[in-house]
């Protein structure tokens, strides 16, 4: 009687303590990341970050992507050479859970890219985010503007 | 009968004559009071005053129990620990940034529910902080003390900029390490405390650790950095990164930094990348503040999964 009854109650206690060890997955912010491609042509979050903005009144944050021509940008400050490629993402900000006095990206709204074809297109492509809201007015002509005229986050 | 009288006469006489060992805060009557904390508002500085001036200043209040032998070496070396980490005494000789900055670490703190110390609130409930206090806090910081950007537009676009400048090691020995620029951005953050906006950068093997789940210890060889901008008012109402205020790297090995957590901390400010820090253990500074992580291997930021999709 005795021995079923102690051999119960140990796994019971480990399964106590194993439960109450931290949670490491919860650690990634995997409502903020970009988990399918189904129309992108790549995962923009894999390429160089090279500049970053906050829209206050929107309460938005995006950071400017390139690929490997467009960061020659970032060191010499040329202009964006044919071949390169932009990506503009967007996310609505939130709170830090844990910093108060910081604010971390949450659902992507926008994706935006722009790519320098050959003689000198630009292509401006435009993808919804899961937190993408209706009344968004997404001009293209002003946002291109935009976007090649965010001011490149510079680093000695 | 007689025998446990005279156990119990040891024990009093035991007791009373480590009366006598005390910890030297306590015989040299080093506590004066500090000046109520100038420059803001009379219940923001006495709910600090209240709760956390015992061991983060100057002036502590000796309460009768805190005198005995042992507690009163517990106390010593939680005013000798908490002064380190935050000493409101320095209140008068700081500027307005750092005394800002002060203010959010102390509200971090609570926030965290690290402090006031649980065995300290104990004894001295009148110390608990309870959610009227603590929006009081709350609310100054968002209704004073939130940093606006700059409103000049940046016209530098990093052309012109010195080569190959020599940078100095950090106080602890490490080095600068100049491609970081290369990495992965695993989160940004946009900070109203002082008014910077950030990107946090990864090498390879931190991302591959994100993507493989294992974050908790970050594996050897994973390396953050941590730029920060003061935030730029454009014309448009948009904000953007504009001065270069500092980069601060956390390197793990966890055999090598045993010392620090694991990890080793550098910072490197300015245009011309001065190393931050005064001595070798300046970085006791960064782990104190990153300490509420520490069930987090010490790193704050939830970083995203960036993830190669083209493969499968
Ligand atoms: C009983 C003493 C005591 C009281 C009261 C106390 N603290 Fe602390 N505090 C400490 C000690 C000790 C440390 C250092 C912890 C360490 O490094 O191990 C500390 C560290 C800190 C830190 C550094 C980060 C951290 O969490 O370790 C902050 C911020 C802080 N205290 C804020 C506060 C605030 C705000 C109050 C008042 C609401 C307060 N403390 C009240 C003893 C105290
Ligand atoms: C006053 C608190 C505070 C101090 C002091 C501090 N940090 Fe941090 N650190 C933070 C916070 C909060 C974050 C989260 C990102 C953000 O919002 O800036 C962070 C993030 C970081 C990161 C990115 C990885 C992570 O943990 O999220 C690095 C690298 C870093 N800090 C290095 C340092 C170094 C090096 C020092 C000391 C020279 C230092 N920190 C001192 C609060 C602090």
């Amino acid at each position: 009687m005795r021995l079923p009854f102690t051999a119960g109650v140990f796994p019971l206690i480990i399964l106590l303590m194993t439960g109450c060890k931290p949670n490491t997955t919860d650690r990634i912010n995997n409502a903020a990341s970009i988990t399918s491609t189904s129309r992108l042509p790549e995962n923009p979050l894999e390429m160089t970050p090279m500049a970053v903005s906050l829209q206050p009144d929107a309460k938005t944050m995006s950071t400017l992507y390139g690929n490997g021509i467009a960061t020659k940008r970032l060191r010499d400050g040329a202009d964006y050479a044919t071949g390169s490629v932009l990506y503009l993402v967007t996310w609505k900000g939130k709170a830090d859970p844990d910093w108060f006095g910081a604010r971390i990206p949450d659902r992507v709204t926008t994706i935006e890219r722009i790519s320098f074809d050959q003689n000198g297109q630009k292509s401006y492509a435009f993808f919804k985010g899961p937190a993408w809201y209706a009344d968004t007015d997404m001009k293209e002509e002003e946002r291109r503007g935009i976007i090649l005229s965010i001011p490149i986050a510079t680093s000695p | 009968m007689k025998l446990k009288f005279k156990i119990i006469g040891c024990m009093l006489s035991l007791v009373l004559l480590a009366q006598l060992i005390r910890p030297e805060e306590i015989s040299s009557v080093k506590t004066k009071p500090v000046k109520r904390l100038a420059g803001v508002p009379e219940e923001v500085a006495k709910v600090l005053e209240t709760s956390c001036f015992d061991c983060h200043s100057s002036q502590t209040r000796w309460r009768w129990f805190d005198r005995l032998t042992p507690v009163n070496f517990l106390v010593a070396s939680h005013i000798r620990d908490g002064r380190k980490a935050l000493d409101f005494s320095q209140w008068d000789s700081l500027a307005t940034p750092q005394r800002n900055a002060m203010l959010y670490f102390a509200l971090n703190g609570i926030l965290s529910k690290e402090m006031p110390l649980s065995s300290y609130t104990a004894l001295h409930p009148a110390a608990k902080l309870d959610q009227k206090e603590i929006d009081l806090l709350r609310n100054y910081l968002l209704n004073n003390v939130v940093s606006k950007p700059a409103s000049v537009e940046s016209n530098s676009n990093g052309a012109d900029k010195p080569f190959m400048m020599e940078v100095k090691k950090s106080p602890n020995g490490i080095a600068y390490l100049p491609n970081y620029r290369n990495w992965k951005a695993i989160s940004t953050t946009e900070r109203f405390d002082n008014g910077t906006i950030r990107i946090i950068f990864g090498n390879p093997i931190a991302v591959e650790a994100i993507h493989e789940g294992k974050t908790n210890p970050w594996p050897d060889g994973t390396i953050f950095a941590k730029t920060a901008w003061k935030q730029q008012q454009g014309k448009d109402g948009s904000v953007y990164a504009g001065q270069f205020v500092q980069v601060e790297f956390m390197i793990k090995d966890v055999k090598r930094y045993a010392g620090t957590k694991g990890w080793g901390w550098a910072r490197w400010k300015g245009e011309n990348l001065l190393p931050y820090g005064k001595t070798v253990k300046f970085d006791s500074e960064c782990i104190s503040c990153h300490r509420p992580e520490r069930d987090n291997d010490y790193v704050f930021t939830r970083p995203l999964d960036i993830r190669d999709l083209n493969k499968k």
